[in-house]
Formats: C-alpha cells, structure tokens, sequence
C-alpha cells in the first residue's frame, strides 16, 4: 500500500472514546440531572471519568453504576449519583440510559467498520487503478516510441527508393543507349562491311598488277624480239584478266569510299546525338534533334514505320545537349513498341511566340484515359512482367522537367496516342 | 492475530468464515448468535451498503478473561461471497487467525467450491498468510438438501488433504457449534504455541474452546 493513503485493519480495536461524542453524551447526561439525579457520569475501565454531568448542590451517594458493552467487552461504566430517596425513580432511568449509550456505542461502531471498509476497498482499487494507469503509460510510451521509430524507418526506406529510383532512371537511359548502340552498330556494319569485301577484291586485284609488272620487268631484260614480247605480254594480260580488272577496280574505290564517308557521317549524328563533346549547356535546334534521332533508328525504322514530319522552324533552345534526344528516343521507341504492325508516326513542331510546342503522335490504341495520370510514373508499364521496366516515359518526363516545358497525353486523331512536349523558347 | 499489547494485557484474534456465494456462511454467524450462551459474546454487528459497490460483511465479537488478566477478543467474520467483492474479502482475511471454510453440499455448487477455494488460496497467499500452516477448518453445509454430495466422495476428496471437515445443516443448527468448536481448538494451538497460553496465562485449551462455545442452557 502507499504511504499517502489510509490504510486500515479490519477489526483493530476502537477505544469507547473515539466512538462515542460528546454531543452524544452528555444530553443524555443532563437529561438524567433534570430527572432528578444530583451526578450522571460515564467512566472508563480505569475508572477515569469520560463524560460527566453534576448539579453545583454536590453529587450525593452512588445510586447505580451499570457496565457499557463494547464488542461483549465492558469497556465503561455509567454512574449514576443521586439522594437515596429517588433510588427508585433513578434505578429505572439508569437502565434506560444505559440502552440509549449501547444503541449510540454500537450505531457508532457499525458507521466506523463500514468506513473503515469501504475506504479499504476503495483504496485498493484506486491502486489497482493508479497501477493500471502506470501500465498503460508505459505501453503508450512503447507505442510512441514505435510510432517515431517508423516514421524515421519510414524516411530511411523513402531515400533508399528515391536512390533506387534514380538509379533505375540512369539504366533505362543507358538501355535506351545500347539499343540505339545496336542499330547503329548494324549501320556502321553495314557500309564496313563491303569497305572490307572490296579492301579483300583490291588485294587480289593488287596481287595481278604485281605479277603483270613482274613480267614485264623478267622479259625486257631477256631483250627478245619486240613482237614476241608483244604477243607474250597480251597473252599473260589476258591470263591474269586485267581488261575486267581495270574495269572494275574504279567501282570498288569509289564505292569504299562512299562507305567510309557514311560511316564517319553516322559517327558525326551519333557524336551530335550524345553530346559526348560539349559539357554543361549548349545551344540546339529542336527539328534538327528530331531527325538526328531518326537517323540514328533509321535501320529499325526502315522499311518498317512510316515516318511523317510536320515540321516548321523552331527558334533554338539553349539546354543540356542530350536531353531532347533523350526525350525523342524514348517516345519515338515508345510509339514503335505499341503502335502495332505497321506503325505510323506523325512528328510535328510549332512555335507560337513563346512556347514551342512538338507532338509525337502514333496509330496505335491510345492510351485509356483512366492510366494517363499514371504512364509517367515510374515502373509503370503495361507490357507483361520482364518486358518494360516502366521507365521509358519516366526518363521522358525528367528531361521535360529539366527544360522546364510539360509533357501530356492526348487522343490523337483517328485514335492513338499523342504526345504533347510544351517548352518555354527565347531564355536565350 | 489482529493486535497483542502486552502492556495493556490484551490479544485481538480474528475468525473469518470464507466461501462461495449463498453457501451459509451468515446462516453460520447467526445460528452461533442465537445457540451460545449472551455471557462473553457481543451483539452480531450486520453491515450490508448497498449502493455503487455493495461492501458487506458480518461480525460476531467474543470477549475472554484469562485466569492471568489477559483480555482476548476474537471477531468472527464472514466475508461476502461473490465474485465482484474481492477487495472486501482481502480486507477482511488481513491477520486472520483461522479460517472456516463453508462449502455447499449441492452438487451444481461444485464448481463454485472450487473456485472459491481458490480465491481463498490465493487471496491468503496476497495478504501474506499460507495455507498450509493457517488454522483451516471445511465445513460442507446444507446436508439437508437431497441433491447434497454423498459423504463417502467429500472424505475420499479432502480426508488425504489432513484438512479437518464437519458436515452441518447450518439453518437447522447442526454442525455449527462443532465447526466453530473445530477451529477455535486449532487456533488455540497455534497461539499457544507462540504466547504460551496455557503456561504463561493459565488459559487451557479446553477453557478457551468452552468460553467460547457454551451453549445456552436449555429453558
């Protein structure tokens, strides 16, 4: 129990005077002097006097003395002192008294123990209550604790994703630029390839040249007859197919030659493409950006797509040099991957004072319109598990925002889809 | 033993007739009222509030003079038997000196002995008493109903246990006097053991039991 609480014994013993009042008491006590007694008192068991009533006239001779039962124990005695001859008046009123004292003692007794009682139990269950209380504190205090604790795992777990995110952002790009890196491949292999095959007829051809020289060098020092020598070498000219040779070996230079340049001019897109050489911002042309993308899908697009362009002359931004490629290669992939068997995409490019404004449509099924607050998000993909990342549009809408313009979805006409970049112009 | 003041020459003792609901314990205290003789025992004292929290119990006091001065009271108490009253029932069972245990013979009652007993094991063990060394005395009451459990299976349950048991019919007055009789004895024993009644005081055993137990004589 603690200490600031009142705690009882059921059944201590109660002293006669923590029961009884005075206001109890003594009426009772003068009411037996105005009856005639000259003295009414109650005295304890050491014969102390607790209460007592006398007239001024002196108490007279004990007439009665009666025990006070407490619990079956006398515990006081009630006296009662008067002239002899109201013995038998006083005698009846003593017994009388004594019943009143017994009905208060006992009242008084019954009043306390249920105090008594009823503050023990309300006590225990204040601190069964106040120990309750304490245990929901401390669970509460866990519960906070938890709380802050996943707020900050919540936090933790946000950057790792966000680190994820971007780093997933940067393997689409870079996926976008080995796909690109294999159809540019197939270009430049394409041109090296018959460069090669003509370098390997030449060295044949070569080898001829040499054995006809050689001939020739053998038989004029022989000094033959000029006829015979004649004869001789048309003979071995022909043997060595020379008249075909000559003819052809024109073609093959020319031809390794238009080749090399169409290597070095993908090499050129390629390098203007990426931006490998310029770091920080650099001043580009919109339309310029597009077809130079175009050409670089040219091997997946040809034959394949039908490409229609719209496009009117665009003042220059000044940005990041990859981002609009950026932008253009995965929209275009985009529109190849969803617009079906045979694909038709339709480039177009405005500019209306302020904003320019370049839309990538496609004949596709277009995109419901219950998902288009969602495409740009990233992982989100509507191709089955393992084939989209869901991050083709993500990496569209980054680069967007880094130009400050917007992107949107429309319907294009005749159904499809329509992609809508809108870039602020003349930052200059 | 609810107080011993040597000075003052006084020993409080304190009985507590525990057990389930309505199985006679109150039966018990006023039977004792109306059977021993008014010499020595106090007025039954019934305290029932009734109210927020029914806090109820029942006292009958005695009062005893050893040859040796020595003034011994000893409350008997019972406690309320439900369930929602076990605050009350610790408070009272608090220093107690014996304990009777009123159990209900009626078989359905079965179940509520047990988990009175329980209770009461429990609530021992909370206000520091134990069980095993409290004077403890099991009385299976209402023996009059037909459906009370026989004899044979209340000593074949509680005979190995060495707890004495007395069979009562506490509303017809048998068995309560013997009950009370029972434990009064074993409390003796245990505080003569410590205050050297007998010895010291002069009190016997017999003497204390029969202070304490003198019927009424027949009118």
């Amino acid at each position: 129990m603690s200490a600031d609480t009142l705690h009882f014994v059921v059944g201590e013993e109660k002293k006669v005077r923590e029961l009884l009042l005075d206001a109890d008491v003594l009426p009772l006590l003068k009411g037996a002097l105005a009856a005639g007694a000259s003295c009414a008192r109650v005295t304890g068991d050491d014969g102390e006097e607790l209460w007592g009533a006398c007239s001024p006239a002196g108490r007279g001779g004990l007439l009665r003395s009666l025990p006070l039962m407490l619990e079956g124990e006398p515990v006081a005695h009630l006296e009662l002192f008067g002239a002899p001859e109201m013995r038998e008046r006083l005698e009846p009123l003593a017994s009388l008294l004594i019943v009143a004292l017994d009905t208060v003692l006992r009242n008084s007794l019954k009043r306390v123990l249920t105090t008594e009682i009823h503050t023990s139990v309300v006590n225990s269950s204040h601190e069964e209550l106040v120990a309750m209380n304490a245990e929901l504190a401390r669970s509460e205090a866990r519960y906070r604790e938890l709380a802050e604790n996943l707020e900050l795992r919540v936090k933790e777990r946000t950057a790792e994703l966000r680190r994820a995110q971007a780093h997933l952002l940067q393997q689409e790009k870079m996926a976008a630029v080995g796909q690109l890196a294999a159809g540019v491949a197939h270009e430049i292999n394409n041109p090296l390839g018959f460069i090669t095959s003509n370098l390997h007829t030449l060295q044949k051809y070569v080898a001829r040249f040499c054995a006809m020289l050689q001939f020739y060098r053998e038989h004029l020092e022989l000094e033959q007859p000029r006829e015979r020598l004649v004869t001789e070498a048309e003979t071995k000219w022909r043997e060595l197919k020379l008249p075909h040779v000559m003819a052809d070996v024109g073609d093959l230079m020319a031809q390794s030659l238009a080749g090399a340049e169409r290597v070095s001019r993908i090499v050129a897109d390629l390098k203007g493409f990426s931006h490998v050489d310029e770091s920080g911002e650099s001043v580009v042309d919109l339309n310029q950006e597009l077809e130079r993308t175009l050409t670089l899908l040219s091997h997946q697009l040809a034959g394949r797509a039908e490409i229609v362009k719209e496009l009117q002359p665009l003042p220059e931004v000044k940005c990041q040099g990859q981002l609009p490629g950026q932008i253009f290669l995965n929209l275009i992939q985009n529109a190849l991957t969803h617009a079906g068997a045979s694909p038709r995409i339709t480039l177009s490019s405005c500019f209306d004072g302020e904003r320019i404004r370049i839309s990538i449509a496609d004949n596709g099924p277009g995109i419901p319109a219950a998902l288009r607050g969602q495409i740009f998000d990233p992982f989100f993909t509507t191709l089955p598990v393992g084939s989209g990342t869901g991050m083709g549009l993500a990496v569209v809408w980054e680069a967007v925002l880094k130009l400050q313009g917007t992107v949107a979805v429309a319907d294009a006409p005749g159904g499809g889809a329509d992609f809508i970049i809108t870039i602020p112009a003349g930052r200059n | 033993m609810i107080e011993f003041d040597e000075k003052e020459r006084r020993m409080v003792l304190k009985l507590v007739y525990y057990g389930p609901a309505l199985s006679g314990k109150t039966t018990n205290l006023l039977q004792l009222h109306d059977l021993l003789t008014r010499q020595g025992r106090g007025e039954l004292m019934v305290l029932d509030t009734s109210g927020d929290r029914t806090i109820y119990f029942d006292l009958l006091p005695f009062f005893l003079t050893a040859p040796s001065g020595l003034k011994i009271k000893v409350k008997v108490y019972t406690v309320p038997g439900q369930v929602c009253h076990d605050a009350t029932r610790k408070a009272v069972l608090q220093r107690a000196d014996g304990v009777v245990f009123v159990a209900d013979s009626n078989r359905a009652e079965a179940g509520s002995n047990v988990a009175s007993f329980d209770n009461l094991e429990r609530n021992l063990s909370l206000v520091g008493l134990d069980i095993d060394s409290i004077p403890l005395v099991i009385q299976f009451n209402k023996r009059d109903l037909p459906a009370a459990v026989p004899e044979e299976e209340i000593r074949t349950t509680w005979d190995p246990t060495g707890i004495p048991v007395v069979l009562a019919s506490a509303l017809n007055g048998h068995g309560v006097a013997e009950t009370f009789a029972l434990v009064a004895g074993l409390v003796y024993d245990r505080i003569d053991a410590r205050f050297a009644l007998a010895a010291k005081h002069g009190l016997t055993r017999e003497r204390f039991v029969a202070k304490l137990t003198s019927l009424k004589e027949e009118p």
